[in-house]
């Protein structure tokens, strides 16, 4: 038998990653709360140990605006202006 | 800009579905243990040590070259044609919810897009996380699992197009952890004539309608939404409802002016609203013959500390019961004047959050948070508007408090036939 797939076609479409550098000397890192509890907190100590491992210059926090709700295009474009690297979280 | 995507692994499916969906399969997920809330802050950051090496190599290692996003194409698939067996192997393609499901042949579909006279590679909804096109001829598909009629297909299609809606915010409610699902109240001569029931046991089983309409709308979000059980629909628990949530306004019996009149459709016209709604928590009152007393038995109810709407705001629904309603109605009270009242009557003492959430919450919702005082008072809905307030069900004393997720407002839309 056959039937109508019940899942059909997805509007997504392909994109390539962002290059990445051979290091992370001297260069800033984003870091992207999801303002879930304790995600800042987990975040900023990778931050950290990032920095002191691989000698990165600078670690900045932003904050999605609520778990439930995108980060603002402002967030985000400020992300990309700011920094080269970013560390992004999705848990609970 | 290069980015790592930082998770705990229980969250890793959800993770890696939403970056195919954007086109990004390839984008690095390092996890750490579950979880990460409700735990020491010194013990989430702790979690950080194993894996800063895999996280700094994920920073400054070349990508994987792309891979083809987004390969189903729709269309036909071969399926068992033992109906018995059909069951089984639905269940292990992911796209049942687990009651027996009805095959979707060719001419099953056909007929149920008799039902409606848009064309069936018509686009409703971009449905999320996975960005499925619902297509009027893949919503069909899971209208004939579900057990619809083709006439129950205007419905369906005017609830998806519903929850697509950007205030809906189908994306979180897709894949939160909290339990809540699509609530769809019908209003209008279409309730009555697809005989969509709101009177006695509205919102439990014994109404075709209201089951199968309620299961297709839940299984076009599982399958074309890409919101699968465990996997990307991370509830911790669910509830009921989820399998199917579908209730008719009880038009006749409310003294009041329905919810669609409401929102500014007309008696004439059919309407669907979405909410993203909890299970129905029951308001017991046999003995208060008062509005104002009714009103006093709804905190009871309403007035917890364990609630989204306290902090994240949204819609919370009061269903009236029409004996209940007729009480409210009885001194000549309309619909506003026991919103404002339930909304005045419904609060949580501040002193009753715990410390860790009053600091979680006030971040969340400085405004609603600021007063620190000990007779400070959390309210259910950011506004009384907001507290919206319907009325089904048959004889009888009980009302029904159904809160939701609060990161989302409902949607009506007019159901077009």
């Amino acid at each position: 038998m056959d039937i109508v797939d019940p899942v059909g076609s997805s509007a997504a479409t392909s994109r390539s990653l962002a290059a990445r550098p051979a290091s992370l000397e001297g260069v800033t890192i984003a870091l992207l709360d999801n303002s879930k509890p304790n995600a800042k907190e987990l975040l900023e100590r990778l931050g950290a140990l990032l920095a002191a491992q691989a000698g990165a210059r600078a670690v900045r926090v932003w904050s999605k605006p609520g778990s439930s709700v995108s980060a603002t295009a402002t967030v985000l474009e400020e992300i990309a202006r700011s920094a080269r690297v970013a560390l992004t979280a999705s848990a609970d | 800009m290069a980015c790592v995507v930082v998770g705990t692994d229980e969250f890793l499916p959800l993770a890696r579905a939403q970056s195919a969906a954007r086109g990004l399969p390839e984008l690095p997920v390092i996890t750490v243990p579950h979880p990460i809330g409700g735990i020491a802050p010194g013990a989430a950051a702790a979690k950080a040590e194993p894996v800063a090496t895999s996280v700094l190599r994920a920073l400054t290692s070349a990508p994987s070259a792309p891979s083809v996003a987004g390969a189903a194409t729709g269309g036909m698939r071969g399926a068992p044609s033992d109906l018995d067996e059909f069951q089984g192997w639905l269940m292990e393609q992911g796209w049942g919810d687990g009651l027996p499901a009805i095959p979707p042949t060719a001419e099953r579909v056909k007929r149920m897009l008799a039902g409606t006279r848009r064309g069936p590679e018509e686009i409703v909804a971009v449905l999320v996380p996975r960005l499925g096109r619902a297509t009027i001829e893949a919503v069909a598909a899971n209208a004939v699992m579900a057990g619809a009629l083709p006439e129950y297909m205007p419905v369906i299609l005017a609830a998806v197009e519903a929850l697509a809606d950007p205030s809906f915010n189908l994306q979180a409610v897709q894949t939160t952890t909290h339990p809540c699902s699509p609530l769809l109240i019908v209003n209008g001569p279409i309730a009555r004539r697809l005989g969509i029931n709101a009177a006695g046991n509205a919102l439990g089983q014994g109404a075709r309608a209201n089951a199968v309409i309620g299961r297709a709308v839940r299984l076009t979000l599982q399958n074309i939404g890409g919101a699968r059980p465990g996997k990307e629909d991370r509830a911790t628990h669910g509830h009921p409802g989820k399998y199917s949530y579908c209730v008719a306004e009880n038009e006749a019996a409310s003294p009041w002016e329905p919810l669609s009149v409401e929102r500014g459709f007309s008696p004439a016209d059919s309407t669907v609203t979405v909410c993203a709604s909890e299970a129905p928590h029951n308001i017991n009152d046999h003995g208060t013959a008062t509005p104002e007393g009714l009103v006093a038995t709804v905190v009871g109810t309403a007035a917890t500390t364990g609630s989204n709407n306290i902090y994240l705001g949204g819609e919370p629904l009061i269903a009236l019961g029409p004996e209940h309603a007729a009480t409210v109605a009885s001194t000549g009270w309309k619909k506003d004047d026991f919103r404002r009242a339930v909304w005045d009557a419904v609060g949580v003492p501040r002193g009753r959050f715990t410390s860790e959430n009053l600091a979680r919450f006030e971040a969340i919702y400085p405004e609603g948070f600021q007063d620190r005082s000990s007779a400070a008072v959390l309210r259910i809905a950011r506004d009384w508007r907001d507290i919206m307030v319907i009325v089904t069900g048959g004889a009888g004393k009980h009302s029904a408090f159904i809160p939701t997720f609060g990161a989302t407002r409902s949607v009506t839309r007019k159901i077009i036939e």
